[in-house]
């Protein structure tokens, strides 16, 4: 029986903000009519040099004037700024500022401040621009390296506005006019910017001939034949940008060698840095044209290989970074092909990996001996050991169970040496080819390695090892263990003693601890979907009880060991059964205590604070697994709702421990405590209220907005219509963040989403908000209909924000089904159709757009009924639509498709 | 500044902490739930629909269910289901109730999971034996709740599963009695209401094991989803063809002043139903139709098609308001006189249907008003004075074909008087002169074009009014110009004898040898 609709008429709210569907931006500064020349008077270089003091009284006032000169006067302050860049007689520290003020008055990070720069410098004057200009294309002539390198970038990033406003078309020549010159340092510089260039614009703006231009001057400079390191090096940098112009030259086989022979002639050049620029190159190529590589990956293997061996850290570090990137495409490759080896992939894989394999794998196998003694502790360190077991692990994954015959024989010759790099590294190198080769060719080894495993976790001198012992635990546990594995190797007989051994190391050193909750975690994972009974009941309590130690422990904020304890806290609750029920109400106690205890800390230092904060994050993480728990049964969701109001109240309170921001934690421990609740939740929002809104507000921290708009829907499936009386805030806010041009894409589609979960809450309520969400939607949908010229990413953001499109208007229409308020949905169904139909005519959606496609148009039918039946009928490509959904291999896109079709058949037939 | 440039991002090592990917996702099996959350209610949603339908609306999907994976799981979930619902109605011990409640549920749940329940592998499981076990009297209200709702849901499911119900049909029916409580009554209603909407076989058993009185009482009180729930199943069950049902339920005390009461008064949800109830009354039972035409409804049904927007609601009270006018010449001669309020009243709410959106208002207003230009002179006189010839004429040249069609009834039916006698209708010049004049002609010589025996018969016969009644012999003339020459010569072989002769006639009468040498 289905929920009974009730008509609640609606009250008379009024609606205050009106918000543009097109973001407006703000105006650029208009230009008073200046003779830049004449005024242009002002002495910077002074004011440049004070911005730079160590007296911050000094500095700031000297920033409080340059802020002025650009308020004032913004022609004026650039063209200083480019006349001292360009003046020789000034000091390089203000030549420097200058150029860098310049370049940060162009470009920014954030896209909305991006724009107004680009508007603003579009709508300057012409004469001041190309006097500006001017002085930074002089200043690539400068003897002085550091302002020389400046112009560079400032140059591209003018040229990154202007080309493609076809604007600016002589730069590309009166650079390429430069490399002829005599000075190196010209050449250099003119290399330089070349590279930048073809970094800020993308390669359709700049027309081939002067392509082959660029790329003809940066490979001469590349050539060994160059005389001058810098010139080479610029060049070298400046091809690694350069690549993705080079299209149409990687075709031409003449042009292809002829680069590639120059790349890896720069791989062998006595001078570290032109070696590095070089092997960072072969990287690019590697992924951008990787079907052309076959003949020259001889060649390639021979020069990487003998870089690892021999060459400097960071030269060795890209070599091994070749290879890795190899493993990725012909991941990608096979992954595509689907394990069918007849498909038909745009790129045919060449099994690079494979057939390098005999020779590629020992050198891997040498770099895991050179270890750094520090690196356990160290959360950013990267070295030879760890690329090299980062790429072995990537080339288990590519070639499965071949690597393993060829690794065995090295962990067996090091796994009880005395020296521990050994150890470590054998067991390193078998952690590291646990993921790709069949569980078939693991199991027997693992079956064998398990116990020497164990014992070496409790017994080895070398925490080194014991670290590494742990994690590659963890890799055997998420890989060779769960109900999908047929032969386990976990069995009651050696089950106790891993658990033992596990919690044993958890009273280890930070980072082995860390390792040892890892492998708990995985251990945990793998018990998930046994249904009633799972092998980790027994020791449930134990497990808990050690975690909850080990985030007490003093040292419990190194090598993220809290956090480790915590997250493995979760997955054992997550994973277990209702054998242990009880327990996790009792945790949910023990946790409130704690979280209880961050809120009573009084006047906390900043650093304190922070602490504070991650804690109380950690413990809402906590609370919002044991609530999804205890919330999936009847029976202990009416236990745990006794603890309803203190919960809540704890959140609150966290809450209220920021004046800023919301707690993203707390939120998302929020969504799942509002879905158990139900709608009772209705008591807690007047409280939650404005925490909702201030999440929904905090768009600069998006993953904050995010999260919250999640919970908003949440917050509507709970509380139904009782969410009424919020809509209008909530709504408003929504509406706000999609017209902001600061909003971060991702958050979009869910925020469309949410739409329809409040029309899905509030039915026909939803009237009044029709207005506003039906434009947004509807304009969304316009950009969201064509595809074309996208990369894969943009493609699937654009499906993204289809899916989320789709998604409110099926809420919407199902929200109004049955309503006599139906026909105000009428006027915008044929546009909903016309999008149908574009999405359908362009071919790129994916099945979670197709499926929730379908279910709109199904929606539109039943909704309306005989109103939709003749646009359905008249639509261009909704039958054809139907029916491929209708013959999907995808069940879900066909259970939608065969209630569409239905739907429609009852419109048309009325 | 960047002095390091071109730094390539460092790849994440392949030895990692847990914390960050653990963080990483738990946040995306709360945004995967959230999905399925969502997905979940959609579902339901579309599942639930108002349960009346048109006649003709509930087109069967295909019997090619998938079989994949989670239908299986589904199904071997209700196999579980069942099987611990006969534990649980075996185990006598302490918290029995509860046992064999939470088993229902439990089932009950499953069989609304899905857009395909899995109803087969209930029945397969032998769950009817135990549902029909768990209705026995003396139940408590939860248990009869949580059965009949099982039931409700595989009644809904495919004929043959409707028809496994058989044996629990007395139980439901015994159900819906005064000492039931409400929400019991209600569901059970809601299973026979599935059950009767089935097919007439059925709708017999359940007429014969009694279903008619206690539903009829049900729709006795004011308001409430019992009364709606019951008035729904009401319609079913009296859906004929038989009339006897129809004729049965308007005798029972109280049902024509509920159903008055209810039409008048009622939100616009449970009038809809009872509207549905009107137009079976009317469509099947003479007797039932003449009680009615002889109460105050024409005047309820009247204020409802003026002052309600909702199709569902206005469909079946139009359809009722044209089945009472074409039923009963009392309403026509007695009731809609020409020079009453209602009759005024009548004409302007079909102009309001006229004008609507919505094909089916406009075509079934079309058609009452047709039966109304067929009455005298005088209400052939009202509507041509009033806003629906305007509104007929645009109709007659955009409307979709079936509309057109009876939209020339309409005009047909005002250009001519009750034949005295036999032969060929009288004409009413004035109305045909201005109707023609209103650019009439152009849409019934397109009815001539078309295939439709019946549309093209009463395009002929229009021609023929126009070829014989435009004054000054000018009928010929605009058919012509409107190439009705050319429409009626399709007839020449046409293997409808009537159609055939009528054509050929009109043609050798009208433009025969003669045509054209006077003009």
């Amino acid at each position: 029986m289905g929920p009974h609709y009730t008509t609640i008429h609606d009250e008379e709210t009024t609606w205050t903000v009106q918000y543009a569907i097109i973001p407006r931006f703000s105006q650029a500064p208009l230009l008073d009519n200046l003779d830049p020349k004449e005024k242009d008077t002002m002495e910077v270089t002074q004011v440049l040099l004070s911005a730079q003091a160590i007296d911050s009284t000094v500095r700031k006032h000297a920033e409080d004037t340059l802020k002025q000169f650009q308020e004032q006067n913004l022609p004026g302050y650039l063209l200083s700024l480019s006349g001292e860049l360009a003046s020789e007689e000034k000091p390089v520290e203000s030549r420097k500022l200058a150029g860098l003020i310049l370049k940060n008055a162009l470009d920014a990070k954030e896209q909305h401040r991006k724009y107004e720069l680009v508007q603003r410098w579009l709508s300057l004057d012409v004469a001041v621009k190309s006097q500006i200009k001017a002085c930074l294309l002089q200043t690539l002539s400068s003897p002085v390296p550091d302002a020389r390198s400046t112009a560079s970038q400032v140059i591209a990033k003018v040229a990154g506005i202007e080309l493609p406003q076809k604007q600016w078309p002589e730069l590309i020549g009166s650079l390429l006019s430069n490399i002829h010159q005599v000075p190196p340092h010209v050449k250099q510089a003119t290399l330089e910017t070349l590279g930048y260039l073809c970094e800020e614009v993308v390669p359709e703006v700049v027309e081939q001939d002067h392509v082959n231009k660029i790329l003809t001057a940066v490979v001469q400079g590349m050539n060994a034949n160059e005389g001058n390191n810098e010139v080479r090096l610029s060049a070298t940098r400046a091809l690694y940008n350069a690549l993705s112009f080079a299209q149409a030259n990687f075709s031409n086989d003449m042009e292809r060698d002829y680069i590639m022979r120059v790349v890896c002639e720069a791989t062998l050049s006595p001078e570290v840095k032109i070696r590095q620029a070089a092997f960072e190159c072969l990287v690019s190529i590697g992924s951008t044209y990787y079907e052309k590589l076959a003949p020259y990956i001889q060649d390639i293997f021979n020069i990487t290989s003998k870089a690892v061996k021999e060459d400097e850290e960071p030269v060795a570090l890209q070599a091994i970074e070749f290879w890795s990137s190899i493993c990725d495409e012909e991941i990608d490759i096979l992954e595509e092909y689907g394990g069918e080896f007849t498909a038909d992939s745009d790129v045919p894989c060449y099994y690079f990996i494979k057939q390098a394999l005999p020779a590629l794998v020992p050198m891997l196998l040498e770099t895991l001996l050179k270890q750094e003694e520090d690196q356990d502790q160290d959360e950013g360190a990267w070295n030879l050991a760890m690329a090299g077991g980062t790429c072995l692990g990537l080339v288990a994954r590519t070639v499965g169970d071949d690597i393993v015959p060829l690794v065995m024989p090295f962990i067996e010759e090091n796994i009880t040496k005395p020296d521990w790099r050994q150890r470590e590294a054998a067991t390193y190198a078998f952690g590291s080819i646990l993921e790709g080769p069949s569980p078939d060719k693991l199991t027997p080894i693992v079956n064998v390695a398990l116990n020497f495993m164990l014992t070496a976790l409790t017994n080895d001198p070398s925490s080194h090892v014991k670290d590494t012992t742990a994690w590659t635990l963890g890799r055997i546990f998420e890989f060779l263990h769960g109900s999908t594995v047929e032969t386990p190797i976990i069995t009651p007989a050696n089950c106790q003693q891993i658990i033992t051994v596990l919690l044993q190391s958890m009273k280890d050193v930070p980072n082995v601890a860390e390792k040892a909750c890892g492998a708990l975690y995985f251990l945990a994972q793998g018990y998930e979907d046994l249904g009633s009974s799972s092998a980790l009941t027994p020791y449930f309590q134990e497990i808990v009880q050690s975690l909850l130690n080990v985030t007490h422990r003093e040292d419990a904020g190194e090598s993220r060991l809290r956090t480790a304890a915590y997250e493995t806290l979760n997955e054992v609750v997550r994973c277990s059964t209702e054998e242990t029920a009880r327990l996790v109400l009792e945790l949910v106690q023990v946790i409130m205590a704690e979280l209880h205890k961050t809120l009573e800390a009084q006047n906390l230092s900043s650093d304190e604070r922070e602490k504070q904060n991650e804690l109380q994050g950690l413990l809402c993480g906590c609370l919002q697994v044991i609530i999804q728990k205890l919330g999936a049964s009847d029976t202990t969701k009416y236990a745990f709702m006794h603890y309803g109001d203190q919960i809540m109240n704890l959140f609150i309170r966290v809450f209220a421990c920021r004046s800023a921001t919301v707690h993203e934690e707390a939120m998302l421990a929020i969504g799942a405590f509002a879905y158990a609740t139900g709608p009772n939740f209705a008591k807690y929002m007047p409280d939650f209220y404005k925490y909702l809104e201030m999440g929904l507000q905090n768009f600069e921290e998006y993953q904050v907005c995010a999260v919250t708009v999640g919970v908003v829907g949440d917050i509507c499936r709970a509380l139904e219509d009782k969410i009424l009386p919020y809509c209008d805030g909530i709504m408003t806010q929504l509406l706000k963040d999609l017209s902001s041009n600061q909003l971060h894409r991702s958050v979009k589609p869910p925020i469309f989403s949410s739409f329809g979960d409040i029309a899905l809450a509030i039915g026909e309520n939803f009237e009044k908000y029709l207005m506003y969400a039906m434009p947004m939607l509807q304009s969304a949908a316009e950009l969201s209909a064509h595809t074309s010229g996208a990369d894969d990413e943009m493609i699937e953001y654009t499906n993204l924000l289809r899916n989320g499109i789709l998604e409110a208007y099926s809420g919407i229409f199902q929200g109004f089904k049955n309503s006599p308020k139906t026909q105000l949905l009428i006027p915008y169904a044929p546009h909903i159709l016309q999008f149908l139909d574009s999405i359908y005519m362009e071919k790129d959606m994916d099945d979670v757009v197709m499926k929730t496609a379908i279910g709109v148009l199904g929606d539109l039918a039943d909704t309306l009924g005989s109103n939709a039946g003749s646009l359905i009928q008249q639509s261009l490509s909704s039958k054809d639509f139907l029916n491929e959904c209708l013959s999907s291999d995808d069940h879900l896109i066909k259970e939608s498709a065969e209630w569409a079709r239905l739907a429609i058949s009852r419109a048309i037939s009325v | 500044m960047a002095d390091e440039v071109l730094t390539p991002q460092k790849r994440d090592p392949i030895k990692s902490s847990v914390g960050n990917v653990a963080a990483q996702r738990r946040r995306q099996q709360a945004v995967t739930l959230r999905k399925e959350r969502r997905e979940a209610l959609v579902r339901t949603k579309r599942l639930c629909r108002v349960g009346v339908n048109v006649d003709d609306a509930d087109v069967p999907v295909d019997g090619e269910m998938m079989i994949d994976e989670e239908q299986s799981i589904l199904e071997a979930q209700t196999l579980k289901a069942v099987e611990e619902l006969k534990l649980a109605v075996a185990y006598q011990g302490k918290g029995a109730t509860q046992k064999r409640v939470s088993a229902l549920r439990e089932l009950r749940r499953l069989l609304s999971k899905s857009e395909f329940p899995p109803v087969e592998a209930a029945l397969e499981a032998e769950a009817m034996p135990i549902l029909v076990q768990c209705l026995s009297f003396g139940s408590p209200d939860e248990q009869l709740l949580e059965a009949s709702w099982c039931l409700t849901n595989i009644a809904a499911g495919k004929p043959e599963e409707t028809k496994a119900l058989l044996p629990a049909l007395p139980l439901l029916i015994g159900h819906l009695g005064e000492k039931s409580s409400l929400p019991v009554a209600e569901q059970c209603a809601w299973a026979l209401g599935n059950v009767a909407g089935e097919e007439e076989d059925l709708r017999n058993v359940l007429l014969s094991q009694g279903a008619l009185l206690p539903l009829a009482r049900m729709i006795l009180p004011n308001k409430g989803s019992t009364v709606r729930t019951a008035a729904w199943a009401l319609s079913n069950l009296i859906k004929g063809p038989d009339s006897k049902a129809a004729t049965d339920l308007i005798r029972i005390d109280g049902v024509l002043d509920a159903i008055l009461r209810h039409l008048k008064r009622a939100d616009e949800e449970l009038a809809t139903e009872v509207a549905w109830i009107v137009v079976y009354l009317t469509a099947l039972s003479n007797s039932a139709t003449s009680v009615l035409a002889r109460s105050e409804i024409l005047q309820i049904l009247v204020e409802r098609l003026a002052s309600s927007t909702s199709y569902q609601l206005l469909i079946p009270v139009l359809r009722s308001l044209g089945n009472l006018v074409a039923g009963d010449s009392y309403v026509i001669n007695s009731v809609l006189v020409t020079g009453s309020e209602i009759t005024v009243n009548v004409i302007q709410a079909l102009v309001k249907c006229l004008r609507s959106e919505h094909r089916v208002l406009k075509k079934e207003a079309s058609w009452a008003l047709s039966n109304i230009a067929a009455g005298s002179f005088e209400h052939k006189q009202l509507i041509q004075s009033s806003e629906a010839v305007p509104l007929l004429l645009r109709l007659l040249s955009t409307a979709p074909f079936d509309v057109r069609k009876e939209v020339a009834y309409v005009i047909g039916n005002l250009c001519v008087a009750p034949s005295e006698g036999s032969g060929r209708p009288n004409l009413i010049v004035e109305h045909l002169v201005a109707l023609v004049g209103g650019g009439c002609l152009p849409g019934f010589v397109d009815l001539v074009r078309s295939a439709d025996i019946e549309a093209a018969r009463l395009g002929l016969q229009f021609m023929e009014l126009v070829l014989r009644g435009m004054p000054n012999g000018e009928g010929p003339k605009l058919v012509e110009g409107e190439d009705g020459i050319d429409a009626m010569e399709r007839f020449q072989f046409h293997e409808n004898d009537e159609l055939r002769s009528m054509a050929n006639e009109l043609v050798d009468k009208y433009f025969g040898e003669n045509y054209g040498l006077d003009a």
